[in-house]
């Protein structure tokens, strides 16, 4: 039986006299709970996922109960290894102990578009066919903890689209999904956590209930998760505040800080080709600026 | 972990690291064996070859740790099960890959090398010797591997000026205590190795083993 993972009093730093990245972090995870952890570049995410997966020990704190099988899927593939994709997989299975790992690894080649790889060299991949093969890897042993490092960039949109479907068949199976998120693709997934990580700090948002059971494609011409500017004291992350109407507000960039959260607000409009919509406004969010688009 | 050991064994023999050592491995035994060594000169050419050659074994043992990305590295721990168990497999695979070269170097002087055979306690005593070179070289090349020391250029000076340093203080009055290359060559010349193998050993193993221990504990740290 999974038991429920806990962070006690977690905090970490790279060296003795660097900065904290994560401080006094406080955290229970559930089996079978799917959470989604955004925060800005540099604000801890990869780092606070290492720590989860074991890299890393904390340097102060503890971490129990860690699932026993861990998938990883790093947020950039390593191709530059002297080996073909089915080789590859090949290793990776027999290293995990599996006996079935070709029909394994084959059938989420299939399931994730990615069949078509399997005799080339790794080297010859391009970002997005290496993502793939990065979370076939991951996926080989059905995963108790599965660490999903920015996993939909450069993804078509078949395995964008299959990719939650296999979030929730592994969370159905009592395994926990960690996925740190840029772009937002989980923030319909439905029972979904969200995870701020900022100032050292990770805050739990409320769980995702009432949204549709699949990621929303990235055209969607629906005004998107717009959290409204709230108090310090509460999660910054609430999906059940999401489509609030009040524009101004809504557009408003999120507090930086407790003492900065009185700081005057402004709401810039910016225009851009639909086109390139998609990239400035996650650009916009993966600087921690919340966005809405009005077409 | 045994599967890990050979998937860093593959990667490292289809990389162009390996031919590196190889070369030198090679290189300097035609260095060494040039000239037949003389009947009854047998170990001290063993020995000879066994504290010199630990250059080529720390050089070996660094690009096989070298070879796995950081990132695979990663997913490597998390497929073998636990941390330790990827650290432990790379260390493994080093010591393979160098007990591979020690083979060559005392297999090859057999061959042509040696103007006759040596004693069977010579040949031991030169496998022995071989050894401790290869638990010295890969300690070496673990602490100057790219996760303890990124830059290329530091590992590679890290990496002469430890083997020099080894060197130099194995010629001091506390060179007993060091990893003592100089004593044992000096003892196998003098035809007293027999005396000191036990505390050459001891000294060497315990130095590598202090070594490995630190290379663990900084992988911990920094995988």
């Amino acid at each position: 039986m999974l038991r429920f993972m806990r962070l006690s009093t977690v905090s970490f730093r790279y060296s003795r006299r660097g900065p904290w990245i994560l401080r006094d972090v406080e955290l229970t995870v559930r089996p079978g709970s799917v959470i989604e952890v955004t925060g800005r570049n540099g604000a801890g995410k990869s780092t606070l996922l290492r720590l989860m997966a074991g890299f890393v020990p904390p340097s102060q704190g503890s971490i129990a109960d860690r699932p026993k099988v861990i998938g990883y899927a790093p947020d950039v593939f390593p191709v530059e290894q002297p080996f073909t994709v089915a080789a590859y997989l090949a290793h990776m299975s027999r290293i995990r102990g599996l006996s079935s790992s070709a029909s394994t690894a084959g059938d989420l080649a299939e399931r994730l578009n990615a069949a078509h790889l399997l005799d080339q060299p790794l080297g010859d991949l391009s970002k997005g066919s290496a993502q793939k093969i990065g979370l076939i890897q991951s996926l080989l042993a059905p995963p108790d903890l599965l660490i999903l490092d920015e996993p939909f960039a450069g993804l078509d949109e078949q395995t964008r689209t299959e990719l939650p479907v296999i979030i929730e068949e592994i969370a159905a199976r009592g395994g926990t999904v960690v996925v740190s998120d840029h772009q937002n693709q989980l923030r319909h997934f439905p029972g979904a956590d969200h995870w701020l990580v900022a100032n050292g700090d990770v805050t739990v948002g409320a769980r995702d209930s009432a949204a549709p059971p699949t990621a929303a494609p990235q055209d969607s011409p629906v005004p998107r998760d717009i959290p409204p500017p709230q108090d310090a004291s509460t999660s910054r992350d609430t999906p059940g505040a999401r489509h609030s109407p009040d524009v101004s507000k809504e557009l408003s960039p999120p507090p930086r800080s407790p003492s900065e959260s009185s700081s005057p607000q402004v709401v810039i409009e910016v225009i851009v080709d639909a086109g390139d919509a998609d990239e400035v406004e996650q650009k916009l969010r993966a600087d921690g600026y919340l966005t809405r688009r009005s077409s | 972990m045994i599967h890990l050991v050979r998937f860093k064994l593959s990667a490292y023999a289809r990389s162009h690291r390996l031919f590196q050592p190889t070369i030198g491995l090679f290189a300097m035994l035609f260095v060494f064996y040039s000239t037949l060594a003389p009947p009854g000169k047998e170990l001290p050419a063993y020995a000879d070859s066994a504290g010199l050659l630990i250059l080529v074994f720390a050089w070996a043992a660094r690009g096989l740790l070298d070879t796995e990305p950081p990132t695979q590295r990663l997913i490597s721990m998390t497929a073998a099960g636990r941390p330790g168990r990827e650290i432990g497999a790379g260390l493994l695979a080093a010591l393979t890959v160098n007990l591979g070269m020690a083979a060559i170097a005392v297999g090859l002087p057999l061959l042509h090398g040696f103007a006759a055979m040596p004693t069977p306690a010579d040949l031991a005593s030169g496998v022995a010797l071989h050894g401790l070179g290869v638990s010295a070289g890969t300690a070496l090349g673990a602490l100057t591997s790219r996760p303890i020391l990124a830059s290329p250029a530091v590992s590679m000076l890290a990496l002469l000026g430890g083997y020099l340093a080894l060197l130099l203080i194995s010629l001091t009055p506390a060179g007993h205590l060091a990893v003592p290359i100089m004593p044992w060559m000096r003892a196998a010349n003098a035809g007293l190795l027999g005396e000191v193998l036990l505390p050459v050993s001891a000294a060497t193993l315990f130095w590598t083993a202090a070594s490995l221990l630190l290379y663990t504990r900084l992988r911990r740290l920094n995988p």
